[in-house]
C-alpha cells in the first residue's frame, strides 16, 4: 500500500480525480443553465397570469367576484358587465360535444385497438389523427359555411317536433347556435380523446386479452372485460383532456355560436362562449371598461382551463404511470 | 379468478356472437362519422380553393383594400405567418430543449414543478396565451406587432416540443445511456454527444409538430399581431397571417370575393400544415422502422 503514494499510478488517479472535479464544475454549470432556463419561464409566466388579472382588477371591483361570474347581463354601452351568459355557453357547448364525441371516440380507440384487421389500424389510426392538424379557423370556416345550412332542417325537425315538449330542444332555429357549436368541437376533440383512449387501450395486458380469446371470448367480450374496465382511468384521463380542449376552442366556435350575449333557452339559439366573445369583441372594445371586462372573462377561462387540466394530470399520473402523450 | 372468467364465457350462445358483431358493425359507424368530416373539410376547401390557389397573383399579391372586391393575393399573410411563425420557433425550440433536459436528467423538485407547468401550459386555451402577451407586451410597447405575435406563438408551440422532447429523452434506451456514463462521460456531455444525436429525429418531429400547430393559430394573434392589410416585415408593425386573414374574410363571407379568398387561403393554410405535420409522421415512422429492424 505505501509503495502507491507518489507512484505514477497514483499520480494519475489523482489527476483524473482532479479532472473530474472539472467536469464536475461543467456539470454544474449545465445544471444551474438548465435550472436559470426552467425558473426564468416560470417566472415570465407567472409574470403574465398575474398581469392579466391585475389588468381586470377593475372590473372585478366593481361588481364585486361573485357578481361578475353570476351577473347575466352583459351591456358595454351602459357598463354592464356579467360573465355568466358566457359561462353557460363554454359549460353547455363543451358538454354536448362530449356527449357526441366520447362515445365515437371509445368505439374508434377499441376499433384501432382490437376490433379492425392489424394491416389497416396504421392507416386508420392516422387518418383519424389528421383530424386535429386541421387548423380551427378551417373547421369555422367550414362549419359556417356548410355545416349550419346542412344541419338546420334537421334543427328545424327536432324543434318542431319534441321541442314542443322539450323547451331545451325548441326553436328558434336560425342556424348558427350553441348546438352547431357542440358539434365542430366534437368533431375536434374527437382526435384528441380517442388517441389519448387508443393509448391507454393499448397498453392494457395483452396477455390477457389473448386469454380471453382464448377461453373463446369474442372481441366484444375482450372489450367489456379487459380493456374497458382496465383502461377506464386513462379514458376518463382522456375525456377530461377533450374537455379541457373544448372550454378554450376559440375560432371556431366564434364562427358559428351566432353571437348573442343572451342565455339562450334552447340548444339551437344563438350564443357566445368565453372564447368567442372574447375574440369576437376584443378589437371593437372601445366602451367603458370593456377591454379590462373581456381580459376579466379570460381569467375565468384561464382559471377553470387550469382546474379542468389539473384534474386531467392528477388522474393521468395517478393511473397511467405519466403516459403524456396526446397533450 | 379463472373459473369466473370460465363462467361468463360459458354460454357459447348465438346472441354473444351478433353482440360482437353489433360492437364491430358500430365501431366502424363511428369511425366513418369521425371520417366524414375529415373529408368534407379536406374536399370542399380544396374544391373551392384551388381556383384561387392556381394563380400565381394569389401568392405574390397582396389582398385589396376593400374585402369585397376581387383580385389580389395572400403575400402579406402568408409572409407574415412564416416570419411570425419562424421567429416563434427561434424563441420556442432552445427554451423547450432545455426543460425537457432539465425535467429528465436533472430531476428533483425543480424539475417536477417544471413538469407541471408544462403540462398547464399544454392545456391553457391558446387565447388566453394571447391575452397574457396583451397585457405584458402590447400594452407595454403601446401597439400590436408582429413580435408580440411571434411571442404568443412560442408559448402555443413550447409544451408540444418539450413534451415530444421529453418522451424521447425518456425513450433512449437504458444500455447506450448507462454506457455513456460508464465510459466517464459527464451528465451534460452524454446528453449533447449522446441522448441529443440518438433522439434527433424524434426531437425534429416534435418541432415540426409544434410548428404546424402554432401556424394554424388564429386565437392569441388577435390580441398581438393584429392583422395588417398591407405588406410588411417590419416586427414592430402589426402583421398579418393566414389564420387572421381567413378569420375576416369569413366574418365577411357574404362577399363572393371574400369567400373565394378565405378559400384560397384555407387550402394554401391546410398544404402547410399538413406538409409539417406528415413531414414530422414521417420521421417517426421511420425511426421506427429502423428502431425494428435492428
Amino acid at each position: 500500500m505505501t509503495d502507491l503514494v507518489g507512484s505514477p499510478e497514483t499520480t494519475e488517479a489523482v489527476d483524473r480525480i482532479g479532472l473530474r472535479r472539472r467536469r464536475w464544475t461543467g456539470d454544474l454549470t449545465f445544471r444551474g443553465v438548465l435550472a436559470a432556463l426552467a425558473v426564468g419561464t416560470t417566472l415570465i409566466l407567472g409574470f403574465m397570469m398575474v398581469g392579466s388579472f391585475v389588468t381586470a382588477a377593475p372590473v372585478y371591483q366593481k361588481f364585486g367576484i361573485i357578481g361578475f361570474l353570476t351577473g347575466t347581463k352583459w351591456e358595454p354601452s351602459f357598463t354592464i358587465y356579467g360573465a355568466w351568459p358566457f359561462i353557460y355557453g363554454t359549460v353547455l357547448t363543451s358538454l354536448l360535444a362530449l356527449l357526441i364525441a366520447v362515445p365515437i371516440s371509445v368505439l374508434i380507440a377499441l376499433l384501432l385497438t382490437d376490433l379492425a384487421p392489424a394491416r389497416l389500424r396504421g392507416p386508420l389510426g392516422v387518418a383519424v389523427d389528421l383530424l386535429a392538424a386541421v387548423p380551427s379557423v378551417v373547421y369555422g370556416l367550414w362549419g359556417l359555411l356548410v355545416l349550419v345550412p346542412v344541419m338546420r332542417p334537421f334543427e328545424q325537425g327536432v324543434a318542431g317536433t319534441l321541442g314542443k315538449v322539450v323547451p331545451f330542444l325548441g326553436p328558434p332555429t336560425p342556424g348558427p347556435s350553441y348546438f352547431a357549436a357542440a358539434v365542430i368541437l366534437a368533431v375536434m376533440t374527437v382526435p384528441i380523446i380517442s388517441a389519448v383512449t387508443r393509448e391507454v387501450f393499448a397498453s392494457t395486458p395483452r396477455l390477457q386479452r389473448e386469454a380471453v380469446l382464448a377461453l373463446g371470448g369474442t372481441r366484444w367480450d375482450v372489450a367489456r372485460t379487459v380493456t374497458i374496465p382496465i383502461g377506464r382511468a386513462g379514458l376518463l384521463a382522456a375525456i377530461v383532456l377533450g374537455l379541457g380542449r373544448a372550454i378554450g376552442e376559440t375560432i371556431a366556435v366564434t364562427l358559428v355560436v351566432g353571437n348573442s350575449n343572451n342565455i339562450g333557452t334552447s340548444i339551437f339559439a344563438p350564443g357566445f362562449t368565453l372564447a368567442s366573445v372574447i375574440a369576437n369583441e376584443f378589437n371593437e372594445a372601445t366602451e367603458t371598461l370593456h377591454p379590462e371586462a373581456l381580459i376579466a372573462l379570460g381569467t375565468v377561462l384561464l382559471v377553470i382551463s387550469v382546474l379542468v387540466n389539473a384534474g386531467a394530470i392528477t388522474i393521468r399520473d395517478r393511473f397511467t404511470g405519466g403516459l403524456r402523450s396526446g397533450f | 379468478m379463472a373459473s369466473e372468467a370460465v363462467a361468463a364465457f360459458a354460454p357459447t350462445d348465438r346472441r354473444r356472437r351478433v353482440k360482437a358483431n353489433l360492437l364491430v358493425i358500430c365501431a366502424a359507424i363511428a369511425l366513418i362519422l369521425a371520417l366524414i368530416p375529415l373529408v368534407a373539410v379536406f374536399g370542399y376547401v380544396f374544391v373551392n380553393g384551388i381556383r384561387s390557389m392556381l394563380s400565381l397573383d394569389f401568392l405574390i399579391q397582396d389582398p385589396p383594400a376593400d374585402l369585397s372586391a376581387t383580385g389580389g393575393g395572400v403575400r402579406n399573410a402568408l409572409v407574415g405567418t412564416l416570419e411570425m411563425t419562424g421567429l416563434a420557433t427561434l424563441i420556442a425550440v432552445p427554451i423547450a430543449l432545455g426543460m425537457a433536459v432539465f425535467a429528465v436528467e436533472v430531476g428533483g423538485r425543480l424539475a417536477q414543478a417544471a413538469r407541471f407547468l408544462i403540462d398547464v401550459l399544454a392545456g391553457l386555451p391558446s387565447i388566453v396565451v394571447g391575452i397574457f402577451i396583451y397585457t405584458s407586451v402590447v400594452v407595454t410597447q403601446g401597439h400590436f406587432s408582429g413580435l408580440a405575435g411571434s411571442l404568443a406563438l412560442a408559448i402555443v408551440m413550447l409544451p408540444v416540443v418539450t413534451v415530444s422532447a421529453e418522451e424521447i429523452l425518456r425513450l433512449t434506451p437504458r444500455p447506450i445511456a448507462e454506457g455513456a456514463r460508464a465510459l466517464g462521460l459527464t451528465r451534460w456531455r452524454a446528453i449533447m454527444s449522446v441522448f441529443v444525436p440518438v433522439g434527433l429525429s424524434g426531437i425534429i418531429t416534435g418541432i415540426l409538430l409544434g410548428v404546424s400547430r402554432a401556424i394554424g393559430e388564429t386565437a392569441p394573434l388577435i390580441f398581438t399581431s393584429l392583422g395588417n392589410n398591407f405588406f410588411t416585415l417590419d416586427l414592430n408593425q402589426p402583421m398579418q397571417a393566414l389564420p387572421l386573414l381567413i378569420y375576416r374574410n369569413a366574418l365577411n363571407s357574404a362577399f363572393d370575393a371574400a369567400r373565394d379568398r378565405a378559400f384560397g387561403a384555407a387550402l394554401l393554410l391546410i398544404l402547410i400544415v399538413l406538409g409539417f405535420n406528415l413531414a414530422g409522421r414521417w420521421l417517426t415512422a421511420r425511426r421506427r422502422l429502423a428502431g425494428s429492424s435492428r
